[in-house]
């Protein structure tokens, strides 16, 4: 029972970050209908600025505040620093090729994609690099008779307060309400006076961000980092939009940590099933596109014919 | 030589350009600077445009987003690699073995999600790429052989003559690139590849004029996947290894931007994309480890600059010769051939005389779309050759109806029969085989085909012709295209588009879209027409002009079904008249009975402002 209590908290671990990075997603294809090859790179991207963060400054923080501000400070740099990315991949990549539909799109992306996976590989290195294990803390939390690394604790709570934060500020606001409005016809909302321009900035400096942040904490979570986990990443993540609900923001949450427990639940328990894992992940894709294809929150929107 | 009625205009010097190309492939091993190592990238650059030319079916021709082509192509390479190194089977003989094991894969499999929107697919598709690839990597009961993948595979041959060398690797695959491209162009061109690419254009419209959209793109999958499945065969072949590696999702994305790059739906446009997705790495290999960087940036640039690919398809332009134009009169609407037709012999239907039979019945139909009653118990008789109209207030179901009629919506309850078979539920593209055809009261048209096209889709559903016959063509399927092609013509000539017939459908004023879409769905031959608001969006003339249309549509003996907001259109052709309100019929009867009804004035028509004061 109690092994089966740890594989449940590492799946909602796991399936917290597969729902940060799931959000950038269903975002940005909410909005602009644009399956972000690139955002899998942001990730990684966000992971690597965390990295070199806590390498080059955080020991400066450290000295002085103490570790955890340290972390604090890597996941605040990637955070602002990814969203800044984000913009630029929009506004050199996807914004002039708008125009010409979305088959041109989807090849900007990956070239994209392909652009910062090479691009982190040759400012980084192709080697593994390691989150610097002084830096991160390791205290422990004694809960229900499992020993939990204070780490993932923090990093859990951390990402259900995004995730929450970021409900909020779409269902309960007015600018979400106006994100909500543009992500089903963009048209109708500029005509209504929505400036689509910043719900655009907004979708895509915050997907990243939060892409960003998530790569800082798996970064921290386990310890290595290459330039091409992002690929991963943001299948699993493409994933749970889709187990969610394409487009739908609680959707994306949801599906992600689902995809997060039933991954490690298989991996524990189906004998062999670690090297499978990914397979009956993209299984479960494609019966859910067969059998509900709106998702589990989404809803059915039909076409006028 | 053939009755090439479509004639595409080139200059003189573009029609060399080909048999320049083909010359330079032909003697590329032999050129001075060529050496084994050059002549290899030449050989992939043939096997990527294999690759390339397969997913184009997929992609280009149908606009089916397969992010997961690779699947196909590791299959076929499996299956070669596999049947040859335990069954010792040639490797040449697992050609054709490897392209049916490869489409018989891809039939089973996109079978169930064929029916998937656009951005659906493409993950699905993304999904079976690493499902085949994880699968591969997992060695299930030990065929696959895992990561390491399996090696010695033999050489093709054929009798004494092995092919081994890279010389005799690149003529090998381009011979076979050359006749996969001689069977794709003759696909373009024929009814069949229409019909994708009409799929393409508009689904929902393709199904409506009578094209089997689901038979369609699993059709374009199983080739291509066939065509992937070769190419698989020639790369175990080549590389003696095949391993996971080769087949990673990388590897379907590369393939997706050989398509866009090239053109989506060009063929020369694949082999030149093909061309420089393998060369511009190797162009780049002293860069080493900058070169998929500058790969990256290059494909954003080219998405930027040339969205549409650097060699786009271009549509068939059609001549004048071949369809004697000279010879018609303005007045007399003869049929456009070398010789002359009379009227009587193009007359879709035969006029008969007035038929006590009913021609549709629907009969209590009932749909509801959760609480909502759309519909409700509806009875409609359409009598052959007269004009039977459906109004109502907006909202009230009458495009629902007619798309019960047509097989779009199943009805919960009721019958729909059509001289006497009932057809209730059957699929769109049946019921317009059985005689009905329609129109969309939000036009859909193929917006990027010509007009000519447009109408040209509407004959598919007359078609006999198959891949075979159009691959060869042969004497039949010669003269069902040239039928089709004079049809067409005729009532592109009818509706009066006949000037605008090789300007594209998108470009036509909202008004000739009208009749463009009439005219596609007289091209199927109906003796019913169904027409959703056909006069909306028309002047007073143009309106005149449309009822005195439907008028001679008559007297040639077909049917209409209007659904209409002028009263002037409706007090002025219909035959009868059934009112429509919250899905329930409020009353029928002759034009003036109707439109003196007190219950369709209250719900529809309206009636004098009363003066205040007064009891209602």
């Amino acid at each position: 029972m109690q092994v089966f209590f740890e594989q449940l908290v590492n799946g909602v671990m796991v399936g917290s970050f597969y729902a940060l990075v799931a959000l950038g997603y269903s975002m940005v294809y909410g909005v602009m209908k644009l399956i972000n090859f690139a955002h899998g790179d942001l990730f990684t991207l966000g992971s690597y600025l965390g990295y070199t963060f806590l390498v080059w400054g955080a020991a400066w923080i450290t000295e002085r505040a103490g570790l955890w501000w340290g972390v604090l400070g890597a996941i605040l740099f990637a955070f602002l620093a990814n969203a800044g990315a984000g913009v630029l991949v929009e506004r050199m990549a996807y914004r002039p090729v708008y125009r010409a539909g979305r088959l041109p799109l989807v090849v900007s992306a990956l070239g994209m994609s392909i652009f910062l996976q090479n691009a982190i590989m040759a400012i980084w290195g192709p080697r593994f690099q390691v989150y610097p294990g002084g830096l991160v803390p390791t205290a422990s939390l004694r809960f229900l008779g499992l020993s939990l690394p204070l780490l993932k604790v923090v990093i859990l709570f951390l990402s259900l307060g995004v995730m929450f934060v970021m409900y909020w500020i779409v269902e309960k606001t007015e600018f979400g309400a106006a994100v909500r409005a543009t992500a089903l016809d963009r048209e109708m909302a500029t005509l209504l006076g929505i400036d689509v321009r910043k719900v655009i900035l907004f979708v895509f400096a915050l997907g990243p961000a939060l892409g960003g942040m998530a790569g800082v904490m798996n970064g921290m979570y386990y310890r290595s980092i290459q330039f091409s986990m992002g690929w991963n990443y943001g299948l699993k993540a493409f994933t749970a939009t889709i187990l969610g609900g394409i487009g739908n923001i609680p959707g994306a949450m949801v599906g992600g940590v689902l995809l997060g427990v039933v991954e490690t639940l298989l991996a524990g328990y189906v004998p062999g099933g670690g090297a499978w894992k990914d397979g009956f992940t993209f299984l479960i894709l494609i019966l859910v596109l067969i059998f509900r294809p709106t998702g589990i929150l989404g809803e059915k929107v039909a076409e006028k014919v | 030589m053939g009755m090439e009625l479509s004639c595409v205009r080139k200059g003189r010097f573009q029609q060399f350009v080909p048999i320049l190309l083909w010359g330079f492939v032909s003697v590329f091993p032999f050129l001075p600077f060529v050496n084994d190592y050059w002549v290899d990238v030449g050989f992939f650059v043939g096997l990527y445009g294999l690759l390339g030319l397969s997913l184009n079916v997929v992609l280009g021709e149908v606009g089916l987003f397969d992010l997961g082509h690779a699947a196909f192509y590791a299959i076929g390479a499996y299956t070669t690699a596999i049947l040859n190194t335990t069954l010792n089977i040639p490797v040449l003989l697992l050609l054709p073995v490897s392209a049916l094991v490869a489409s018989g894969f891809a039939y089973l499999v996109m079978s169930p999600v064929i029916h998937l929107r656009g951005d659906y697919l493409c993950i699905v598709t993304i999904g079976i790429g690493e499902i085949v690839r994880i699968i591969i990597v997992n060695n299930p009961w030990g065929i696959t052989n895992g990561p390491n993948g399996i090696t010695g595979v033999g050489f093709p041959a054929f009798g004494p003559f092995v092919i081994q060398t890279p010389t005799q690797f690149y003529y090998f695959v381009w011979a076979v690139v050359a006749l996969v491209a001689f069977v794709l162009l003759r696909l373009q061109r024929s009814r069949i590849g229409r019909a994708w690419n009409a799929i393409r254009e508009d689904e929902v419209a393709a199904e409506a004029t009578g094209i089997d959209v689901r038979a369609y793109k699993l059709l374009a999958f199983t080739l291509g996947a066939a065509l992937a499945g070769l190419a698989g065969n020639i790369y175990a072949a080549k590389m003696a290894v095949v391993s996971p590696q080769s087949f990673l999702f990388m590897e379907s994305a590369l393939l997706f931007c050989i398509v866009l790059l090239g053109g989506l739906g060009s063929l020369p446009g694949v082999l030149l994309g093909a061309a420089l997705v393998v060369v511009f790495p190797e162009v780049f290999r002293r860069f080493a480890s900058f070169r998929l960087l500058f790969f990256g940036l290059a494909l954003m640039v080219t998405m930027i600059f040339r969205p549409g690919g650097l060699l786009p398809r271009k549509r068939e332009i059609l001549g004048l010769d071949g369809l004697d134009v000279q010879g018609f009169s303005a007045e007399k609407v003869s049929p456009v051939r070398m010789g002359q037709v009379s009227l009587e012999e193009r007359s879709p239907v035969q006029p008969r005389e007035l038929d006590p039979c009913p021609l549709l019945e629907v009969q209590g139909v009932t749909l509801r779309f959760g609480g909502l009653v759309a519909v409700n118990q509806y009875d409609l008789v359409v009598y052959p050759k007269r004009v039977t109209s459906l109004i109502g207030p907006n909202g009230a179901g009458k495009t629902t109806l007619f798309n019960i009629i047509t097989g779009i919506y199943h009805p919960n309850e009721g019958k729909v029969l059509f001289k006497g078979e009932d057809i209730t539920g059957l699929k769109p593209h049946l019921v317009v085989t059985r005689g009905i055809a329609r129109t969309f009261q939000n036009i859909r048209l193929f917006p990027s085909l010509t007009c000519f096209e447009n109408v040209l889709m509407g004959r598919h559903c007359r078609g006999k012709a198959g891949i075979v016959p159009a691959v060869l063509r042969t004497p039949f399927q010669l003269r069902e295209e040239r039928e089709f092609m004079e049809i067409a013509a005729y009532w592109l000539y009818r509706v009066g588009l006949w000037e605008y017939r090789n300007e594209l459908a998108r470009n036509l004023p909202y008004g000739r879209q009208k009749y463009l879409e009439i005219a596609r769905a007289l091209a199927t031959g109906p003796e019913l027409l169904i027409l959703d608001e056909p006069s909306s969006g028309l002047n007073e003339r143009e309106t005149e002009e449309l009822m005195g249309f439907l008028q001679e549509l008559l007297q040639e003996g077909i049917t209409i079904l209007l659904i209409e907001h002028d009263m002037n259109v409706v007090m002025g052709i219909s035959d009868w008249v059934s009112v429509m309100d919250m899905g329930s019929k409020i009353a029928e009867g002759s034009p003036w009975e109707v439109y003196n009804h007190p219950r369709v004035i209250e719900a529809y028509l309206g009636k004098e402002e009363e003066w205040v004061g007064s009891t209602s």
